[in-house]
């Protein structure tokens, strides 16, 4: 049994990784079927029920750190100082409008200090005011690293706060902290009647992004804490509130909260029409797919965070096809070629135009699994452009390649090695790679790597000349893509290759990434986030292979139903009705 | 009797501290580091030494075992931090004599983790018991009476193919059609007795239950079968039948007393490993049992609960033996010491 | 096939003359069972009478159909798939005509039986009271109380000391002897007419197996019933049996007062099963000695004579006589009810003139070897 359970509990482990790091885009593209839904107005009343299959890690908002919960905490109970409106329109739903905040923020010149006033009239679920200190409490919890963890911690590296030899804040958090530590933070959020100021070390031209993506900025009462404990409470301010608690194994069921004020809210965020909506969670996605399918009951009134399996595709017919969306996900996939091994750029250059990533999305489940990749930003992201270095067509140019490494005077068959992580469906899809690969002049190993994929790719001292990966943004800039998973500085140390799993290293990048983190202006933050993704290009660093899409079923009494990039491609909770 | 007893409990507790060792070893032989997994996205080198702090996980194995062992026998906090209590003493969990470890996952204590599954685990563990029970003997008994027919064959041939496919196909077959196509049932979701009655409850019960049983009275069916068949061969038979004692009560008094005594033993150790659990019935349903909380536990590298887990199921299993041995000295007064 | 005259059969035995019928009477007895592989024949054609109070003992290897006899007797073949013809005459009445239910009731009241080994006799989980009891309660209207009671008397009866104690004792906690006394005392309880004792001390101690039968001499003579032992030890046949039955093949080989039998016998393979034992009225821990060859094959029996194949006198008899004709079961030379079944033209001459002798020299010479039981 002991070795059994090692086995599982590794695999799992990879798997959750993998939902992670892959789970908590903040935008995504609606331009396939889902929009129109949302032109009709609903009417009030009704219960929804929301399908989770897997426990939900965190309700807490200085905790939750996946894109679908991000946003059903925030349409339900979570307001922020700014939020993102419920439109499938990126353009729309990528700028950030107020929420508690009476508007989007004021900065100074240099993107270092934010403003933000809090609206009268914004309460808590108890009846009392939402105050600075609440935000300024909220904030604080982030750096309690050792309390409240697994949460998002970019306010750690940017807020003005002195770090330490260990190269953590000096400030640790509310709970215990130095004196010196707690000084520095009173200074760096300052709060003046209702309007809180936070004081950064380099410019922060997105915050207000990064303020509606996630809830690390919300507000939080100190008088409800209990650290740890806290992680499944929820102490509203939103159109809802929980009846009883929030059970890790079975959800919630949340109600009106008569504390709410509509007119404090705009209807672009949320119109919170269901008087209940129940989050249940444990069924398996092949149940949920089959209740939705069967459309009796409750399950009328059910929409799910849970994609329909590959094998049920084929039952999206008729009646059920009206009920089922397929939109493309915040996230890309990729594969780096290692710049340890494969230091040739002809060479990295033959790897990418000889890459068939047609058959790879053929072999995958093809259109309705995945849609073509041009850049490893998701198009949904704010500043996105096709990578002009990819200029390959998508099954590959074999000829080409060949001339290129011809080209680059080394030996062929050029042997190579290529890493994934196992699965049945990957073994096809590599080996569509493999082919043209081969035929352009290498000669391709597979590496196919079970439950400790991530290890492996971690270690500098990996061996594998191509290794794939999986990423989608925090929030709609791409600054939370190019700069965390090829600027070498933070990622590459003595024993780990961070997230540059390729041991990426370019001082050109670098420059780029440092010219977009001092921007002043979000514009010129774009600028440069485009110019560092074509210096990718033009070194080869990465090939984009896909971006997957989501299928959805929900039921036949749901309207006002959409997915939008608000809402990281899952069902948005704000404007979703039920009929009678 | 008394003495023996106690020498089997002194044994188990010996068994129990080996294998709660082991499994912290085990835990910490695989190649993952737990303190990443809940350290989260964008996670530096120095934030995940900490997180790993913060867990416990950083000191070794065998020190994380004997607090764990210590927790057992006296009681302990989470986080184990007197700074923290002073400074905050609201975040401090108790978690008195009898802790098991605090979940960081559920971010509760395993105690009351358990607390919450077991009765959705024992109610599902005794329904279906007796079903199989009930089922798998009297059929078995059918099956031996009708040796060689029909009935016989028939009854061996379901069996055998209830035997074969894995519950959880047959779970989700029920799943499926019974419960989500046709609509004969609502889809189960367990209830407990306060929530809705022992009706609600019950009911709730019956397609999880039934489907865990068809499993077992499967090879109940068999076995019950094969030692009734045994023990109708038997010498004392023929006395009882020389005896002029009537066919029926040859049957029920002395052939199927003999045929059962081994199938208590069974009854006794399947009951047992139940009662830690039905992973696959209760993933199946979502049955938020101590099978369905393993899973999750597994899959989310919770390693106190896994401990707990292990020793729960162990406890479950060593306390059945003993009970397993005792009831068979009251059935079978050839071991009866002394 | 045909049998052995069932007249000359039913003259045989001591009360046959009186009474015209005795106590028990079965006549031309077949019990077949069909196999896949065909039809076995574990009894067919036996005919035997015995009177109340007198003994019978039936002697053979294993295999030859003797306890196949006693079992139908009983009726325990019924719900099997054994076909069973003749009759079974006991007190008059033919058993084999009864209703299973009428033979139930008959069943340890009027015939009962004891068998070898009383360890795997008795259920290992009720008391040996208990059991004893129950004999009792199936065929009196009595409650629990007064059935303990009647078990006790009757455990103290066959000898066991502290029977109000032992009463309560399992089976396996009383002795190899006890338990057999247990099983006697279970078997006397309704005061039965005929009691069958299937090989009753084979599974015993040496020394018990005396005990035991003076045991059920005893009972024989208090409650004169009429007793079937069954044994391949001839020691017993002598100690026990006014008549002696010879089986082989499912076939009466020999049949004729035990004395005649014992000294006379007119058929090879009774000599075989004398020629182990060296004082017929000595010693009785003697066992058989194997005779040469295997018993026969039930389901293919040899032709004519099913002793012929391991027949040594065989040469003895004119033509192929042995392997084509079944002898007739004819009056032996010494008279009386003596019958046997045998193609040699004078047996009893050559018995006298080659066995005897032989015999004698074995006793003189080398110990005879013990065998496999």
């Amino acid at each position: 049994m002991a070795s059994i359970a090692k086995r599982a509990l590794a695999a799992a482990a990879v798997a959750s990784m993998a939902a992670t790091l892959a789970a908590c885009g903040g935008g995504g593209s609606g331009d396939n079927s889902s929009a129109g839904d949302a032109a009709k107005s609903g009417s009030k009343g009704g219960t929804l029920y929301y399908y989770i299959n897997k426990p939900v890690e965190h309700v807490d908002p200085q905790r939750v750190y996946v894109g679908r919960d991000i946003s059903n905490l925030n349409r339900t109970v979570y307001r922020g100082l700014v939020s993102f409106p419920a439109d499938t329109d990126p353009d729309v739903a990528n700028k950030p409008v107020a929420d508690l905040a009476t508007d989007t923020g004021t900065k100074n010149a240099d993107a270092t200090q934010w403003k933000f006033t809090i609206k009268d009239g914004v309460k808590w679920q108890d009846g009392k005011q939402i105050t600075c200190a609440d935000f300024k409490y909220g904030a604080s919890r982030a750096f309690a690293t050792d309390v409240i963890t697994g949460g998002p911690n970019y306010i750690l590296s940017y807020l003005d706060v002195p770090e330490g030899s260990d190269g953590l804040p000096s400030y640790t958090g509310p709970y215990k902290s130095s004196a010196a530590g707690k000084a520095a933070f009173d200074k760096a959020i300052t709060c003046s009647g209702n309007t809180i100021t936070y004081n950064f070390k380099k410019p922060w031209p997105d915050f207000p992004l990064a303020v509606a993506a996630l809830h690390m900025m919300d507000p939080y009462r100190q008088d409800k804490d209990q650290g740890d404990r806290s992680n499944y409470q929820i102490f509203s301010n939103g159109p809802y509130k929980l009846q009883g608690a929030w059970s890790k194994n079975k959800g919630a069921t949340m109600v009106r909260n008569d504390q709410y004020d509509p007119s404090t809210d705009s209807t672009e965020i949320r119109k919170a029409l269901p008087d209940e909506i129940v989050f249940d969670i444990g069924k398996s996605q092949e149940t949920i797919a089959d209740q939705l399918i069967a459309d009796g009951g409750n399950d009328k009134f059910a929409v799910t965070g849970e994609r329909v399996p590959s094998a049920y595709f084929a039952r999206l017919t008729g009646a059920v096809a009206d009920r089922a969306v397929n939109v493309q996900s915040p996230f890309v996939d990729y594969v780096l070629p290692n710049f340890k091994k494969m230091t040739n750029p002809k060479v990295r250059e033959a790897l990418a135009m000889a890459a068939n990533t047609k058959g790879w999305i053929d072999a995958g489940g093809g259109s309705r699994a995945y849609a073509e990749a041009k850049s490893i930003v998701n198009p949904s992201v704010t500043g996105y452009q096709a990578n002009p270095a990819f200029t390959a067509p998508a099954s590959g140019d074999p000829a080409a390649a060949k001339k290129l490494l011809q080209e680059a005077g080394v030996t062929t068959p050029y042997p190579i090695t290529f890493t994934y992580p196992k699965t049945d469906t990957a073994d096809k899809q590599a080996a569509a790679l493999q082919a043209t690969w081969d035929k352009a002049g290498f000669k391709v190993s597979l590496d196919p790597q079970g439950d400790t994929y991530y290890d492996v790719i971690q270690k500098p001292s990996n061996g594998a000349d191509v290794i794939w990966g999986g990423w989608g943004a925090d929030w709609p800039s791409a600054i939370t893509v190019t700069p965390p998973l090829f600027d070498s500085r933070p990622n590459l140390t003595k024993n780990s290759t961070g997230q540059d799993y390729g041991n990426y290293k370019s001082d050109t990048f670098n420059k780029i990434v440092d010219q977009a983190q001092s921007a002043a202006d979000l514009g010129d933050q774009t600028k440069a986030l485009q110019a560092a993704d074509e210096q990718l290009g033009k070194d080869f660093a990465y090939i984009p292979l896909e971006s997957q899409k989501f299928n959805f079923l929900r039921g036949s009494k749901v309207s006002g139903y959409n997915n939008t990039p608000a809402s990281a491609m899952y069902p948005d909770l704000g404007p979703i009705s039920l009929e009678k | 009797m008394f003495a023996y007893v106690i020498r089997r409990l002194f044994v188990g507790v010996i068994m129990l501290l080996v294998m709660s060792l082991v499994t912290f070893l085990l835990f910490f032989a695989g190649p993952l580091d737990p303190a990443r997994f809940a350290c989260g996205k964008n996670c530096s080198e120095a934030q995940q030494a900490q997180t790993s702090k913060a867990l416990g996980f950083d000191k070794s194995p065998v020190v994380q075992w004997s607090d764990f062992v210590k927790g057992v026998v006296t009681g302990r906090q989470f986080p184990d931090d007197p700074a923290l209590r002073k400074a905050a003493p609201k975040l401090v969990t108790d978690c008195p004599t009898g802790c098991l470890g605090y979940s960081v996952v559920s971010t509760s204590t395993v105690n009351k983790e358990f607390k919450e599954a077991i009765p959705v685990s024992v109610s599902i563990a005794i329904f279906a018991f007796i079903m199989w029970i009930i089922g798998g003997v009297l059929f078995g008994v059918i099956a031996a009476l009708f040796k060689g027919r029909l009935l016989d064959r028939g009854i061996v041939g379901i069996a055998l193919v209830f035997f074969a496919f894995p519950t959880f196909f047959i779970g989700q077959l029920f799943l499926q059609f019974v419960a989500i196509k046709w609509r004969v049932f609502e889809v189960p979701d367990y209830m407990s007795i306060a929530e809705g009655g022992i009706g609600a409850w019950a009911y709730n019960l019956l397609l999880p239950a039934f489907t865990l049983a068809l499993f077992y009275m499967a090879g109940y069916v068999r076995m019950t079968r094969a030692f009734v068949l045994e023990s109708m061969g038997e010498d004392y038979l023929r006395t009882a039948r020389a005896k002029g004692v009537r066919q029926s009560r040859v049957l029920f008094k002395h052939a199927l007393r003999a045929a059962l005594t081994p199938l208590v033993t069974m009854a006794g150790l399947d009951f047992a490993s139940l009662l830690g659990g039905a992973i696959i019935t209760e993933t199946v349903f979502n049955f938020n049992g101590l099978g369905k909380l393993a899973v999750v536990a597994v899959n989310t590298y919770d390693l106190p609960t896994l401990v707990g887990l292990v020793i729960l199921l162990a406890t479950f299993v060593i306390l059945a033996n003993i009970v397993v041995d005792i009831l068979y000295a009251v059935i079978d007064p050839r071991v009866r010491v002394g | 096939m045909s049998s052995s005259t069932p007249t000359l059969a039913q003259g045989v035995g001591t009360g046959a003359g009186a009474s015209g019928t005795p106590f028990l009477s079965v006549r031309d007895l077949k019990v077949h069972f069909p196999t896949p592989d065909g039809v076995v024949k574990a009894t067919d054609g036996l005919s035997f009478g015995l009177e109340r109070g007198r003994t019978l003992g039936i002697v053979g290897e294993s295999g030859s159909g003797k306890s196949v006899s006693s079992s139908t007797i009983l009726g325990l073949h019924r719900g099997s798939r054994a076909m069973v013809s003749g009759e079974i005459l006991l007190d008059g009445t033919d058993l084999l005509s009864l209703s299973d239910e009428e033979m139930r009731l008959r069943r340890g009241r009027e015939v009962s039986m004891i068998f070898q080994d009383p360890l795997s006799a008795m259920h290992p989980y009720y008391t040996v009271g208990n059991q004893i009891a129950e004999a009792y309660r199936v065929h009196n209207d009595v409650n629990r109380k007064q059935a303990r009671a009647r078990a006790i008397e009757m455990l103290d009866r066959v000898g066991i000391p502290q029977p109000d104690r032992r009463v309560d004792d399992y089976p396996h906690q009383y002795s190899g002897g006890m338990r057999q006394r247990a099983m006697i005392a279970m078997g006397l309880i309704n005061d039965p007419g005929l009691l069958i004792a299937d090989e009753p001390t084979t599974a015993l101690d040496v020394t018990v197996q005396a005990q035991i039968l003076d045991l059920l001499q005893d009972l024989q003579k208090e409650f004169n019933s009429a007793i079937v032992i069954i044994t391949h030890d001839l020691g017993v046949v002598a100690e026990m049996a006014d008549e002696v039955l010879v089986m082989y093949a499912g076939r009466c080989v020999e049949y004729g007062p035990t004395k005649q039998i014992l000294t006379n016998p007119e058929m090879p393979y009774t000599w075989g099963l004398l020629s182990s034992v060296p004082d017929v009225t000595g010693d009785t821990d003697a066992r058989l000695v194997p005779i040469p060859g295997n018993p026969p094959s039930l389901l293919n029996p040899p032709t004519g004579c099913a002793f012929h194949p391991r027949c040594t006198y065989r040469d003895k008899v004119p033509g192929s006589l042995c392997t084509t004709d079944l002898p007739e079961l004819t009056p032996a030379k010494s008279g009386g009810f003596h019958v046997r079944r045998c193609h040699l033209p004078d047996p009893a001459a050559v018995y006298a003139e080659e066995v005897v002798p032989e015999m004698q020299a074995d006793m003189t010479g080398e110990p005879i070897e013990e065998t496999e039981k």
